[in-house]
């Protein structure tokens, strides 16, 4: 039996420890033009809102600065990426819980050539598994801004959002002790 | 192993490089090479056609690609017709799967083709592809491709294990050495020396160019047949002995480990102990060389060495010709190119060709048997096996 977005009994809820902070103001778009829309086949970006995903609220929660995963309570287990059904126990009953911001490079790299369509004008740019502090998560993520050099396995990090074309929003961890 | 038995008969591989053909120009050719290889075949004597195709959608902006492999080789299969795809061991996947269907009884006489055509005006849109194999929303959006995770691969390797950029530029060397023998091979004429590979460009550090294999043009056709009809193609089959798969989760956050792939693990002990083989029975392996340090892990995972000191397996020499385990005698993925489809069939004609003793001194393994063929796909998060043993 499928749940859809519009019936909020089936819809994760934000456990009550998580309220939303205030202040958070939402992305712009860049120097104020019309966003311009990706072919969706060359889009790497999800489509955010609710009428294209079931965990629009991940992107809603990210937009206000907070970083949040949902969570099985019957198997005690963070999943990511956000899911609408356990993979393990297959249960509905899943509840968002707050990510750390911050943690530290398990690992990383830098993509010097052979980058993707529409990511050229940013090489060289560094990736890598960011293990986040006090949870069982290591999230692949671009680490920006960042030189490989620079970096050693085990320098912390910490999440920060930017906006991406189409009125949405996505992560990324920022360096936050430069050497 | 259960069923009936299933022999591969005879292939035949297209020239891989950066081709002045499309993708159905290179089917044709792979296909030519096939029939030109058994002159007792006839294209009406084919029941079945397996297509490994990675992403002709993408690549070549085409889909229902068997019945067009079909149309272009000028077969009617009537059994199973059928596109094969994961990723980089999709032409492995059609092997496996024209196997399965022969060892049911479903058909008797089979093709497995594999293709690929990589090289676009923009390359940048063939990345874009190749962005698309990692879990694209939330791994492949922050840059994930192949290159930085395999660099990152070799990174905890490094640190974890002592293993040297020297040592992965080893097995470069080798693969690109085996591949001057080799004139189907992308680099076939091009020479390599430890200092020019240790001096190209990195592409994600600490892998250079020379530790990455390449977007490849490429198309290969084998034949599969049920055992009473082996004989009629070749004197001298390469019997399927073995075939095992294993899996891990996708999502880069939901891997166990950068340096010890449990997948691979895990599928060779099953093709050990199904084949009723050990590592030490086999007299060479067709490993997945994506990229150098892919190599390296293999040797460990499967068995050939201790974990860690994949290292110095190579820098000893016991993955070349009279080590412990020649391994990638063909040329590799490092030497030959990497045409996502066709790599896996490449492999299989590979052996046969061992077999039969039909390849070049420089890179033939004397007396071989038993051999082994690997691919490895998306983040190395499945890994297929295939065991060979040559026919008498």
């Amino acid at each position: 039996m499928a749940a859809t977005a519009s019936s909020p009994a089936q819809r994760p809820e934000v456990s009550s420890t998580q309220e939303a902070r205030t202040g958070a103001s939402p992305p712009q778009g860049a120097g104020g033009e019309p966003p311009q829309r990706t072919p969706f086949l060359l889009d790497f970006y999800p489509l955010e809102d609710a009428h294209h995903t079931r965990i629009s609220r991940f992107f809603d929660e990210l937009r206000a600065g907070r970083f949040v995963t949902t969570w099985c309570p019957r198997d005690q287990k963070l999943l990511w990426p956000p899911r609408v059904v356990c993979p393990d126990c297959h249960g509905e009953d899943l509840s968002w819980k707050e990510l750390p911001r911050s943690g530290h490079l398990y690992a990383f790299s830098a993509v010097l050539a052979g980058a993707p369509l529409g990511m050229e004008s940013q090489v060289p740019f560094v990736v890598g598994l960011v293990e986040l502090q006090g949870v069982p998560l290591r999230i692949f993520s671009r680490i920006a801004p960042a030189t490989y050099d620079r970096l050693e396995i085990g320098d912390p990090v910490e999440l920060e959002t930017y906006p991406v074309p189409g009125d949405r929003v996505f992560f990324r961890f920022r360096p936050t002790s430069p050497r | 192993m259960s069923g009936r038995r299933v022999a591969l008969v005879g292939g035949g591989l297209s020239v891989f490089g950066v081709r002045a053909a499309t993708w159905g120009e290179l089917v044709q050719e792979a296909g030519r090479a096939l029939f030109a290889r058994l002159p007792e075949l006839a294209g009406k004597d084919v029941d079945s056609l397996f297509v490994g195709a990675a992403q002709p959608e993408r690549f070549a902006f085409q889909s229902h690609v068997a019945p067009l492999a079909a149309e272009l080789l000028g077969l009617r299969p009537w059994k199973v017709v059928q596109r094969t795809e994961l990723a980089c061991a999709s032409g492995q996947s059609a092997i496996r799967s024209a196997y399965a269907a022969i060892a049911a009884g479903l058909s008797d006489v089979a093709v497995a083709v594999g293709v690929e055509k990589m090289n676009l005006p923009s390359m940048a849109e063939a990345n874009t592809s190749m962005a698309d194999v990692l879990d694209r929303p939330w791994d492949g959006v922050q840059g994930a491709t192949a290159p930085p995770f395999f660099a990152m691969c070799a990174q905890r390797h490094m640190k974890e294990f002592g293993t040297t950029p020297e040592q992965m530029a080893r097995v470069s060397l080798k693969n690109h050495a085996f591949a001057n023998s080799n004139p189907t091979a992308q680099f076939y004429e091009k020479r390599f020396t430890l200092e020019k590979l240790q001096k190209l460009p990195m592409v994600a550090p600490p892998l250079r160019l020379g530790d990455c294999s390449s977007m490849t043009d490429g198309a290969g056709a084998v034949l599969l047949v049920g055992e009473e009809l082996a004989r009629r193609y070749t004197d001298t089959p390469a019997w399927i002995a073995g075939t095992a798969q294993s899996t891990d989760f996708h999502n880069l956050a939901n891997l166990p480990s950068l340096t010890e792939w449990g997948a691979l693990r895990r599928a060779g002990q099953e093709l050990y102990r199904t084949s009723g083989l050990g590592p030490g029975d086999i007299d060479f392996a067709e490993l997945h060389d994506c990229f150098t340090i892919s190599e390296i892990i293999e040797y460990e995972d499967l068995g050939f060495c201790p974990k860690g000191s994949g290292g110095r397996f190579i820098e000893e020499g016991e993955s070349e010709l009279g080590g412990r385990v020649p391994v990638n005698p063909r040329g590799g993925l490092l030497g030959c190119g990497h045409p996502l489809g066709a790599t896996g069939i490449a492999q299989a004609v590979e052996v046969l060709d061992q077999f039969q003793s039909r390849v070049p001194p420089a890179r033939r393994v004397a007396g071989a048997e038993v051999a082994m063929v690997h691919n490895l796909s998306g983040s190395a998060n499945v890994h297929s096996l295939m065991l060979y043993r040559r026919g008498n």
